[in-house]
């Protein structure tokens, strides 16, 4: 009868092509450079736009202004050829005007009504001329108070019949302190040449083998200027520089199971890009991966030991954990709310903490995707300790506050054209009870032993699942482990197995978390979630798990194509080029 | 190959310079692709690697137990597109891309009861589909790979949908007995490639310059002015042996300005031209003082009064008449059968776009006066020198365009066919059109419309004084343009809007003007107004025109490829970003009894505070 508005994210590990990237060289900044002119204008037009709105009827309390300047270069290549080679610079500029008051305005949310994840904007001139630039802004800011004139008229109507939960008494939007911040800007220049030869030459290397059914190589470098005025006082203007190389091939086992494997390389300085070998050394590794699954054998449901390598092990807390963490979702009834109500409580065994860290550019020498100075909401980042000791401390928060949370700590983060929403930047889980990874697999076979299994399970990657945190939904979550090994207590190789998914409770296979090792792992990767797709991080050490639950993964009914591929057929006459 | 469902990206289509002719080949079922009259320095791998791989589809593809395909089709879309757009003379956007589509079509059955004409809600789930964006490098290695996969996709979709269209047809008491595909003649010719030409020109610089000029509207709220140019090459190929390289290109220039009246109605007007290619395009300059006109026009409207209700003679000068034939006549031009659908959603998707043919089943009948002749004729490039950019030589199911004379002396004569045949016709004339490679179905390209017993303007101006004087009226309205939303929509959610707001009203005649004038009986002085709507103008209202000029316009406009308009009243509403041009060649128009709902709404408020200067 009601549809449910199905909400998923997922740990995308592709190609996001219009998500701002936000990976800064942050460390040697000058403290303050004068402000860009389109700073002033947008400040000016604020000033002007709020002495007008903050005495109509009903009056604006809060506005803010947006200008995220975005400069893309994007080569991509397929099967041998070039699949696109192109550049583009855009300003989009997103208004919010506020009406009503912190404690209830248009943002409120009524009933069963989904709120709108998208949010409105417009291109602005990227020439900097300035009264254009204030039209823009001007037409813009009426647009938005209009819209949110009209929908403070819905909340009151529909204020005296809504159910007040809990964290419904807690405000819409939080007030924050003011920061002003002039960072330089920033500026790529790409020579897309080399880069469209590169492309070509390793997709050309993915079609020598038969399996590689489609293969692309994207090559991404973004810069990205934003700008942002609000009537609290806040001024920001800051930059970040993202280049990235993303690798994805496509193969079909026998029985018609999509197999798919993806790596990709993140850095900062075009010096840092990786050389040749390293890439060709991953596009082997892939080739060599995809072949493998392809003769795998298929997984049986299974329910016993389990031991996470780290970056697997970083997407499952991201997924199980770090998503149940967002602010907002305590606020919505929609919600399963999992952790509302445990602060204080010990959700992890002890020996595991929590943080998430977007002020961090880097771990142990290597970049965090998860990085950024100043949210989506115009709030500085900061370090937040989720679980300490295996106890909840608090939740990732944006503007949006909770009863007994009632401030931002610089988490609200979005997609250009989406709202933003409490989110992951730097996930980071540390331990306290450590293993050298030989000892945490001799662990693996001791437990399957004991508890009499055939054997256990590493997984050694994990990517894209679906967490339904909604409440219409079971409390399960579906993470999918791309890459399997059954590991067997009689010391036989380990057996590379396909067709595994994840499935449990999140509660249950958190608390059976028995040790962990002793080298934390990075995930780079894009998540996808209702504020659309965000660059983050997450960090975590090898898990041993007592018990975890598999179930086979849905094959798909479309067989291996009929015929062989046109550069591998034998019975092909004289087509070869 | 990169998957791609929502075709949003830009495509224009216009015949090209006629490039020389080839013979076509006589039929026969063998794909000719590799003897095909390619030039030997030819480093265009597309059609080599269709006819390779069209081999193994033909002579090897199958599946245990089901149809071998009986036919099979390969299309590529080359696109070379550079956009730029200004506004208030700052530039907003600035960009060039090429990109290569492919869409393959395999069927099985026969021609009689083919997997095509069918809208189901289930079907065949593959991992790759039979489309998507492939390899720009013109190579022959990528291009097979893509192709193998998006065959075998397209193979197993239609065994599927085969499946399920028959047992749909069992649950029929009566299956509809027209044949699913028509027979056509193979048709092979390869035109030269061109090279994209816009480097002659600062493109950036003259979008600036030319729209640099709406700074002196102060009352002007917003702009944007687009410029578009489009190259594209098709490719074709079927397993009947059809085998076609097409160029075409298009250069348009489409503007869009808005503002709101003092009452709070909101106001909007637009500027297009469109040219073959970038080259004769006009220049800042000219481009310039057009939209100080256009500006001027908004800028008048914005200060007159509103338009009350009406019922009377109405004159439709030519350019506001081609706009609403165009609204008018195309959806029921078509001949082809609609496809059965499983469910009604499609119908009433349909009919709410005002998509539903007045024409099907009423060959023979009259259903304009006497004097009046419509045809179609895409093969015309020119009509009293002005170009016509609706033709083309080849349409988009590979059949030889041709003249298509539809109405004759005030009888309904013909239809427009593509290779779906329908209830009146059986076979293509030449008219399947597609954007984006999506399904062609029969569209118009270059429509006349015109009278053995046309007026001169001093005398069409008398007529319609006589008539409204002769219905008591102490004045009259004369129609100078008809909006168009899509054209004068600064976003896209202000067409979305205008669409919402016509509602169910567009498929019950319902017209939008934009320059309306009160044309006063007694001294002919005429006085602009603004809002209201056309009622109930639909095919009935055509039947009765009260007199035609001898003054005829062409039109040049964008059918709108998007969510299935194309054909429908709205589907005259597109842009040269996606657009199929067509052009609708009309005199001026007195119809009589035309009523006219005057403006009810309530009006959007004012902006709280004033615009902040533009200069």
């Amino acid at each position: 009868m009601m549809k449910r508005h199905l909400k998923y994210r997922i740990l995308l590990a592709s190609a996001a092509l219009f998500a701002a990237a936000w990976v800064c060289p942050a460390a040697d900044r000058p403290a303050q450079s004068p402000p860009p002119a389109v700073l002033g204008a947008m400040q000016d037009e604020l000033s002007r736009s709020m002495q007008a709105l903050s005495v109509a009827d009903p009056p604006a309390y809060f506005l803010s202004y947006t200008v995220s300047d975005r400069q893309l270069s994007e080569v991509s290549g397929s099967n041998s050829a070039l699949l696109s080679s192109t550049e583009d610079r855009a300003r989009w500029l997103e208004v919010q005007s506020r009406v009503g008051s912190y404690q209830v305005d248009d943002s409120h949310k009524l009933g069963d009504r989904p709120p709108s994840w998208t949010s409105p904007g417009t291109n602005v001139p990227i020439d900097d001329d300035i009264p254009v630039l204030r039209r823009e802004i001007w037409r813009e800011t009426d647009r938005q108070y209009r819209a949110a004139a009209q929908a403070l008229i819905k909340v009151k109507t529909s204020e005296q019949v809504q159910v007040q939960t809990a964290e419904g008494a807690a405000p819409d939007f939080s007030s924050e302190q003011a920061h002003v911040s002039i960072g330089p800007r920033v500026e790529i220049h790409v020579d897309r040449k080399p880069w469209e030869e590169r492309v070509r030459r390793y997709t050309a290397e993915f079609s020598k083998s038969p399996a590689v059914l489609n293969s692309i190589a994207t090559f991404t470098a973004l810069a990205t200027n934003q700008y942002q005025v609000n009537t609290e006082g806040t001024k920001l203007a800051f930059g970040q520089i993202h280049y990235r190389l993303e690798l994805f091939v496509q193969s079909k086992a026998p029985d018609g199971m999509d197999i798919e494997r993806y790596s990709n390389f993140d850095w900062l300085d075009p010096k840092d890009a990786p050389d040749e070998k390293t890439v060709f050394d991953s596009i082997h590794e892939l080739i060599k991966e995809t072949e493998a699954l392809d003769k795998a054998p298929l997984a049986n449901p299974f329910a016993g030991p389990t031991l996470l390598t780290g970056r697997a092990a970083a997407v499952f807390f991201h997924e199980v954990f770090g998503h149940r963490a967002e602010g907002f979702r305590q606020k919505d009834i929609a919600e399963g709310q999992t952790f509302t109500s445990k602060v204080g409580e010990q959700i992890l065994p002890g020996f595991i903490s929590i943080k998430d860290d977007p002020t961090e550019a880097s771990f142990n020498g290597q970049m965090l995707l998860g990085y950024y100075p100043f949210d989506d909401e115009g709030v500085v980042a900061t370090n937040v300790q989720l679980v300490d000791h295996g106890m909840l401390k608090t939740f990732l928060m944006g503007r949006s506050p909770l009863v007994d949370v009632p401030h931002s700590n610089g988490h609200g983060r979005r997609q250009l054209g989406y709202v933003p929403v409490a989110r992951q930047g730097n996930l980071i889980v540390s331990s306290t009870q450590t293993y050298p990874f030989a000892e945490l697999r001799q662990k693996l076979i001791d437990l399957v032993k004991k508890q009499g299994q055939p054997y256990g399970l590493l997984i050694d990657d994990i990517s894209g699942g679906f967490t339904f945190t909604g409440r219409g939904q079971p409390q399960a979550f579906q993470v999918t482990p791309l890459v399997v090994y059954r590991v067997f207590p009689d010391g036989r190789p380990d057996q590379l197995v396909r067709g595994v998914d994840i499935v449990g409770t999140p509660l249950v296979s958190l608390t059976k978390i028995v040790a962990t090792g002793d080298k934390p792992e990075i995930f780079n990767g894009y998540c996808g979630a209702e504020s659309g797709s965000v660059p983050v991080s997450a960090v975590a050490p090898a898990i041993l798990i007592s018990e975890m639950e598999f179930a086979k993964k849905e094959t798909s009914t479309d067989r291996p194509p009929v015929l062989p591929p046109p550069a591998h057929d034998p019975d092909a006459k004289g087509q070869a080029q | 190959v990169k998957k791609f469902s929502l075709i949003f990206l830009l495509a224009g289509f216009t015949a090209a310079a006629v490039a020389p002719a080839f013979a076509a080949r006589a039929a026969g079922s063998k794909p000719a692709a590799a003897q095909a009259p390619v030039p030997a320095t030819e480093t265009d791998q597309t059609l080599h690697a269709m006819h390779d791989e069209m081999d193994r589809a033909r002579t090897r593809l199958a599946l245990a137990g089901v149809d071998k395909p009986f036919y099979v089709e390969y299309r590529l879309l080359d696109l070379d597109v550079r956009t730029v757009t200004a506004s208030f003379g700052a530039l907003v956007n600035s960009s060039t891309s090429r990109t290569r589509f492919m869409a393959v079509d395999v069927r099985v059955g026969n021609y009689h009861l083919d997997s095509s004409n069918f809208i189901s809600e289930d079907g065949f789930q593959g991992f790759l589909g039979s489309t998507g964006e492939v390899g720009i490098d013109r190579d022959y290695n990528s291009l097979r790979q893509d192709l193998w996969l998006a065959t075998d996709q397209a193979y197993k979709a239609a065994v599927t949908q085969m499946a399920l269209k028959q047992s749909f047809l069992r649950s029929l008491t009566k299956p509809p007995e027209i044949d699913d595909f028509s027979q056509a003649q193979p048709l092979v010719r390869i035109d030269p490639r061109p090279d994209s030409d816009w480097s002659s020109r600062n493109w950036d610089e003259e979008s600036r310059e030319a729209s640099a000029v709406l700074k002196d509207f102060p009352q002007l709220y917003g702009n944007r002015v687009n410029y578009y140019l489009i190259y594209a090459t098709t490719y074709r190929m079927t397993s009947e042996g059809t085998t076609v390289r097409s160029t075409r290109h298009l250069a348009a220039i489409e503007a869009a300005l808005d503002t709101q009246a003092d009452d709070g109605m909101s106001l909007h007007n637009y500027y297009a031209v469109y040219r073959a290619s970038p080259a004769d395009l006009p220049d800042a300059a000219t481009v310039s003082k057009a939209l100080a006109g256009t500006a001027a026009d908004l800028m008048a409207l914005r200060s007159s009064p509103l338009l009350p209700d009406y019922t009377g003679p109405v004159l439709f000068d030519a350019p506001a008449a081609a706009s609403t034939l165009a609204q008018v006549l195309e959806p029921s031009l078509s001949g082809a059968r609609p496809p059965l659908a499983m469910t009604r959603e499609f119908d009433s998707f349909i009919e709410r776009f005002g998509g539903r043919s007045e024409w099907s089943g009423r060959v023979g009948t009259r259903v304009f006066p006497t004097s009046v002749s419509l045809f179609d004729d895409p093969t015309l490039q020119d009509f009293q020198s002005q170009p016509l950019l609706g033709g083309y030589d080849v349409d988009d199911e590979g059949v030889k365009s041709q003249r298509v004379d539809l109405v004759q002396n005030g009888i309904l004569r013909d239809l427009l066919m593509s290779r779906r045949p329908g209830p009146d016709f059986s076979f293509s004339n030449g008219h399947g059109r597609s954007a984006l490679l999506s399904d062609p179905h029969p569209l118009s390209s270059n429509l006349f419309l015109q009278s053995n017993d046309a007026l001169k303007p001093g005398d069409m101006r008398k007529k319609f004084l006589d008539s409204c004087k002769g219905d008591g009226h102490e004045w009259c309205l004369e129609i100078k343009r008809m909006d168009n939303p899509a054209l004068a929509a600064v976003s896209q959610t202000d067409f979305s809007e205008f669409v919402g707001s016509l509602g169910s009203g567009i498929s019950n005649g319902d017209r939008a003007p934009l320059l309306v004038y009160k044309v006063y009986v007694a001294d002919g002085h005429e006085e602009l107004a603004r809002g209201g709507f056309l009622e109930g103008l639909n095919m009935r209202s055509l039947r009765n025109i009260l007199a035609v000029g001898d003054d005829p316009y062409v039109l040049t406009y964008m059918q709108n490829s998007q969510d299935g308009l194309s054909g429908t009243a709205l589907g005259s509403f597109g842009s040269a970003n996606g657009g199929i041009p067509g052009t609708m060649i009309s005199p001026s128009l007195l119809l009589d009894d035309v009523e006219i709902r005057g403006f009810h709404g309530e009006p959007s408020r004012i902006p709280l505070d004033p615009a902040p200067p533009l200069k």
